[in-house]
């Protein structure tokens, strides 16, 4: 019953519309967050009467392939938390009715598009695919209708159309090439072809797309702007679970199971995640804007994930999909931190912060937790899945990248101290005085996130041995 | 007698040192006096056993190895009689001073580590006690007056480098060896063990207070509780110093004769002999002028050991028991001089010879045996070195007999300066030191005498067995020394005599009785400098470490700024040039991802 991911989300659209929208505002909300609950129960458990009943009906209509593997299993895990925390933000963050429904009914086409992102085992389907996610977030992005926002989802849309026209003529030489589309034709019709021009091509337009979609240096234009302008939700779910569906694991996937990671590949995606790991992390060194420095923190640590996808061994690859995970939880977190502070305050520049510990403690306790663990500090998860990715690298005899990812933490942790030091600790800045504690939704997201990341951390050799 | 016995020495006054932290203050005196006793006791009981006791230690490795024989019966015995004397005297002087539990505890664990170091068969062991007595020594001194850590820790940085070198030198010498048993050493002297040599002999004299590890000592005289300068450096340390020195020198090293290390030893014998005794000369303070004494002496004992002849080994371990004993009187003479009129500058003091007669007399017997005047013991101690050193080299001989000429004349100033002399006002109420004072010196006086008039006793028993064949049935008991020697010796003490007399009358007073050499045209100069501790290796250490760690001090500060200015400025420079260059200007934005593709692809071509 896996087509279901896709299904349900499909259907609910229909049906919930038919509701009136005071009815359905709450009504999609119990909905959508027992359809992410029940994503999530429906990984960690793998209950049999689920994955192995074959959809008999459906068939006979469509013939929808899929394949599931670790990776689709973690992807659909992370989709399942990420729109749950994302929901809740909504729930916190948008006020009126309209702007509700629509968002959820956004969430829920996004659902479809990620969903079927990771299943598919086609490279048209995927395209296809990523284009729905990313119509439905540049909507989200521009829903406040503010010139920010507004200039935010241009450029995510300019930038995409891009990586598309890119993705479209490399599937379609991928086409003449194979004659096929499906992952498994295209791979062997690749490694049949040899090396020519052709391939050569066609490779390296798909994997420019996709660096577009996942934001990597010198790609990654849209990004900053397009998570700091968007709505506190739709940041969380761009930042937490977008990109990454649709660039990270997309490009994961190709290059291991159609391309082939060759050593050219190999190179290129090391050198490109080496460059974005640096370009992000001291570009988030100076920025005075919370979720502005949010997105050049992701930005650095997606780097990590594709130094990790480009050192190719196995342990590599586990650091990389571990880090992947990880990154959803944190970066989510963090996203989360900063709406409840911008829910409070208003703002997101950081320089009318200070002291907010006293005021807002759940909110700055969890940002702790956040920012040490994506900075890589043990026991948290991020440590853990940063220094298999690094002991990958070391094994592998890329000792330069090594230790350069190693001392690019430092960095990481370096501005994100001074993130935490000018926001939260210290005396309480003049006029903050009345500021609260955010809604419960926000405080709820916030602590299972944090604990997440905590628990993951202490139980890591279970994590890895997940299957 | 059960060979285990030998850990008796140790353990107890181990375990008692240890509960004296603790003890109440009034069970204090008591346990230590007969702790002290009990050790003395033992020590009588053991002296001429000949004893082995060991077991595996560290794993197995390494044996815990005692070994008690003629020598080192020897040593315990007179380190037992001293500790028992000093603790008479410290019940009395010590009466009313503050943290007596240490100094108490001091002493006894004092005495567990030096029975363990002269008992000590294996070379670990033996720097395992050597270490002990170390950290006993910076209590000992920290425990003085205000201000004395630091006193404390020259001593200790001094002697702990020295300590440092002789582990080296036990390193070296397992190395060459192949063993740490003292007994079954016995290496013969190529580069490698010389090396070894000086190592250990860096230890060993150190220890004694040779020059140049001294400076410690006479500051350490100023600072420390007086008893602490009766017991180590004028006795204790000197006995466990020679004894080690005696032992390498005699037993592990083979040592002949004309080896360029006999050489070095005379040398730095006669050099500490001269410089110590020129600055003893000059002093103004009662314990800093006895305090050079204790360093100059140590000189004549390495110098008649570094002869390697018999007669001069003879001579200088006679020298050290000779030493301790007089030395140690003198600095009770002192403390009972301080203890009575409250201070030891000589500036100060006089005249006290009819208010304190008996204290006065054993200052001039214990001044007449340091002096070498016959029939005192040092007397013959100095003319069996002498005798020696002639034979080695008329200059060794002219060293020790003009130090011999200085320390006649610096006890003459120091005695004309406390006893003789006139009359001092503010010291008229001053009375005669109480008992348990006067009997250590008493009995340490009267030692010295029978040691003198009696000399067989201490060398037929004492000293000759030691040495055993090698004297090859020679004995230097009674008044056997060269005639021509003697008379040159007393002349030389009547020369001391009539300067001191013709310049105490040019000056009109005994403690200027050396001015004419304090200040002699080049002397004056140097002995100022030496005032100011400019000749002090440990003040030109501190000088050295401070250029050392000033560098360290710009290294640090330059490495901060690479970690704190250079660092972070760099990263927010480049930080903040990224941040111009997102104008967020989108045109901008699609050519970099075009350019970025178009090196893609160029990237791939191949």
């Amino acid at each position: 019953m896996v087509p279901l991911f896709v299904l349900i989300p499909f259907f609910s659209i229909i049906i919930l519309n038919l509701f009136p929208k005071k009815l359905m505002q709450h009504l999609s909300f119990v909905w959508l967050g027992f359809l992410s609950l029940a994503q999530v129960y429906l990984v960690a458990a793998r209950p049999v009467w689920f994955w192995d009943t074959k959809l008999e009906l459906w068939n006979l209509l469509f013939s929808f392939r899929y394949s599931v593997d670790v990776i689709t299993l973690v992807m659909l895990l992370c989709i399942g938390i990420v729109v749950f925390i994302s929901l809740l933000a909504s729930r916190a963050m948008i006020s009126d009715v309209h702007q509700r429904v629509n968002f959820k009914n956004l969430l829920l086409v996004s659902l479809i598009g990620m969903n079927a992102t990771v299943l598919v085992t086609d490279v048209f389907s995927l395209y296809v695919f990523i284009e729905i996610t990313a119509v439905s977030s540049y909507i989200m992005i521009a829903m406040n209708k503010d010139r920010l926002g507004l200039e935010g989802a241009f450029k995510y849309l300019i930038l995409s159309a891009i990586a598309t026209v890119m993705m479209l003529v490399a599937i379609s030489l991928l086409l003449l090439l194979t004659g096929n589309t499906s992952f498994e034709a295209v791979g062997a019709g690749l490694a049949g072809a040899g090396n020519s021009l052709f391939v050569r091509v066609s490779i390296g337009l798909f994997l420019c797309g996709l660096f577009i979609k996942s934001g990597l240096v010198p790609f990654h234009g849209w990004l900053p702007d397009a998570y700091s302008a968007a709505p506190a939700p739709a940041s969380i779910l761009l930042a937490g679970i977008v990109t990454k569906v649709s660039g990270v694991y997309v490009l994961m996937r190709l290059a291991i199971s159609v391309f082939g990671l060759t050593p050219s590949v190999q190179a290129l995606l090391m050198f490109i995640g080496a460059v974005s790991i640096i370009i992000g992390a001291v570009a988030a060194l100076t920025q005075t804007d919370f979720k502005r420095m949010l997105a050049y923190s992701s930005i650095s640590q997606i780097g990590y994930i594709i130094l990790g996808v480009g050192c190719g061994t196995k342990l590599a690859l586990i650091g990389a999909v571990f880090h992947l995970f990880n990154h959803a939880i944190f970066k989510s977190l963090l996203f989360v931190n900063a709406a409840s502070v911008e829910k409070e305050l208003g703002t997101t520049d950081m320089d009318k912060m200070g002291g907010l510990t006293q005021r807002m403690p759940v909110t700055g306790i969890t940002s702790v937790i956040g920012l040490l663990s994506t900075a890589g500090i043990p026991p948290l998860s991020g440590f853990w899945s940063k220094f298999i990715i690094i002991i990958a690298l070391w094994q592998a005899g890329n000792f330069g990248y090594a230790a350069f990812a190693l001392l690019a933490s430092i960095i990481t942790l370096a501005y994100f101290l001074s993130m935490q030091r000018k926001v939260f600790f210290g005396k309480l800045r003049s006029g903050l005085e009345n500021i609260k504690e955010s809604s419960m939704g926000l405080i709820v997201s916030q602590a299972v996130l944090a604990i997440i990341t905590l628990v993951v951390g202490l139980i890591f050799p279970l994590v890895i041995s997940w299957r | 007698m059960k060979p285990s016995v030998l850990l008796l020495p140790i353990l107890i006054p181990a375990i008692f040192g240890a509960l004296m932290f603790i003890l109440p203050r009034k069970a204090r005196h008591t346990v230590a006096f007969l702790v002290a006793g009990i050790n003395l006791a033992l020590a009588i009981a053991l002296f001429r056993n000949n004893l082995i006791y060991s077991f595996p230690w560290f794993a197995g490795k390494i044996e815990f190895a005692l070994r008690l024989y003629q020598f080192s019966g020897f040593i315990m015995l007179s380190a037992a009689f001293f500790a028992f004397l000093i603790v008479i005297y410290s019940l009395n002087f010590m009466k009313g001073k503050n943290l007596q539990n240490q100094f108490y505890a001091y002493i006894l664990l004092c005495i567990a580590m030096a029975n363990g170091a002269v008992l000590a068969d294996n070379l670990l062991l033996l720097l395992f006690f050597w270490e002990g007595l170390l950290l006993i020594l910076f209590g000992f001194i920290a425990i003085g007056r205000p201000g004395a850590f630091k006193t404390a820790t020259k001593a200790f940085i001094i002697v702990g480098i020295s300590d440092l070198c002789m582990m080296i030198g036990i390193a070296l010498t397992w190395m060459q060896a192949g063993t740490l048993t003292i007994s079954k050493i016995n290496l013969a002297l190529t580069p490698m063990a010389g090396f070894a040599f000086i190592m250990l002999m860096i230890g060993a004299i150190s220890k004694a207070g040779s020059m140049p590890f001294h400076s410690w000592i006479p500051d350490a005289a100023d600072d420390a509780p007086l008893p602490f300068m009766a017991f180590l450096p004028a006795s204790l340390e000197k006995l466990l110093g020679i004894y080690f020195l005696t032992r390498i020198s005699l037993d592990m090293f083979k040592l002949a004769i004309g080896s360029w290390i006999s050489i070095l030893l005379m040398a730095i014998g006669a050099i500490t002999i001269i410089l110590a005794v020129m600055m003893a000369l000059v002093q103004k303070d009662y314990k800093r002028l006895l305090s050079y004494h204790a360093i100059s002496q140590v000189g004549y004992m390495i110098l008649g050991i570094g002869t390697c002849v018999p007669v001069g080994i003879v001579g200088g371990l006679f020298h050290m028991i000779n030493n301790a004993l007089y030395k140690s009187g003198l600095f009770l003479t002192g403390g009972a001089v301080e203890k009575q009129t409250g201070t030891t500058d000589l500036h100060s003091l006089g005249g006290l010879r009819f208010k304190m007669p008996i204290t006065c007399a054993c200052f001039l017997i214990t001044a007449a045996s340091i002096s070498g005047m016959p029939p005192f013991n040092g007397f013959f101690s100095k003319e069996l070195i002498y005798d020696a050193a002639l034979s080695r080299g008329m200059i060794f001989y002219l060293a020790a007999v003009v130090g011999s000429f200085f320390t006649a004349a610096s006890f003459l100033k120091l005695g004309h300066a406390a006893f003789f002399g006139k009359e001092r006002n503010e010291l008229k109420a001053v009375k005669e030191a109480p008992l348990s004072l006067l009997v250590p010196m008493i009995v340490i006086a009267l030692t010295c005498v029978i040691f003198g008039i009696f000399n067989y006793l201490p060398l037929n028993h004492f000293i000759q067995p030691v040495l055993g064949a090698r004297l090859e049935g020679h004995s230097y008991a009674g008044f056997h020394v060269n005639i021509v020697l003697t008379l040159i010796t007393i002349l030389v003490l009547a020369g001391a005599f009539i300067h001191h007399i013709f310049m105490a009358k040019l000056k009109g007073e005994g403690l200027k009785a050396a001015d004419d050499i304090r200040y002699a045209p080049v002397l004056s100069q140097t002995y100022d400098l030496a005032q100011k501790r400019f000749f002090d290796p440990y003040e030109i250490g501190l000088k050295g470490m401070n250029v050392f760690s000033r560098i360290l001090w710009a290294a640090d500060k330059g490495i901060d700024w690479v970690y704190n200015s250079f660092v972070p400025g760099v990263s927010y420079g480049v930080s903040k040039g990224i941040r111009r260059m997102h104008t967020g200007y989108y045109p901008v934005y699609i050519s970099w991802a075009l350019v970025g593709m178009f090196a893609v692809l160029y990237f791939l071509r191949k």
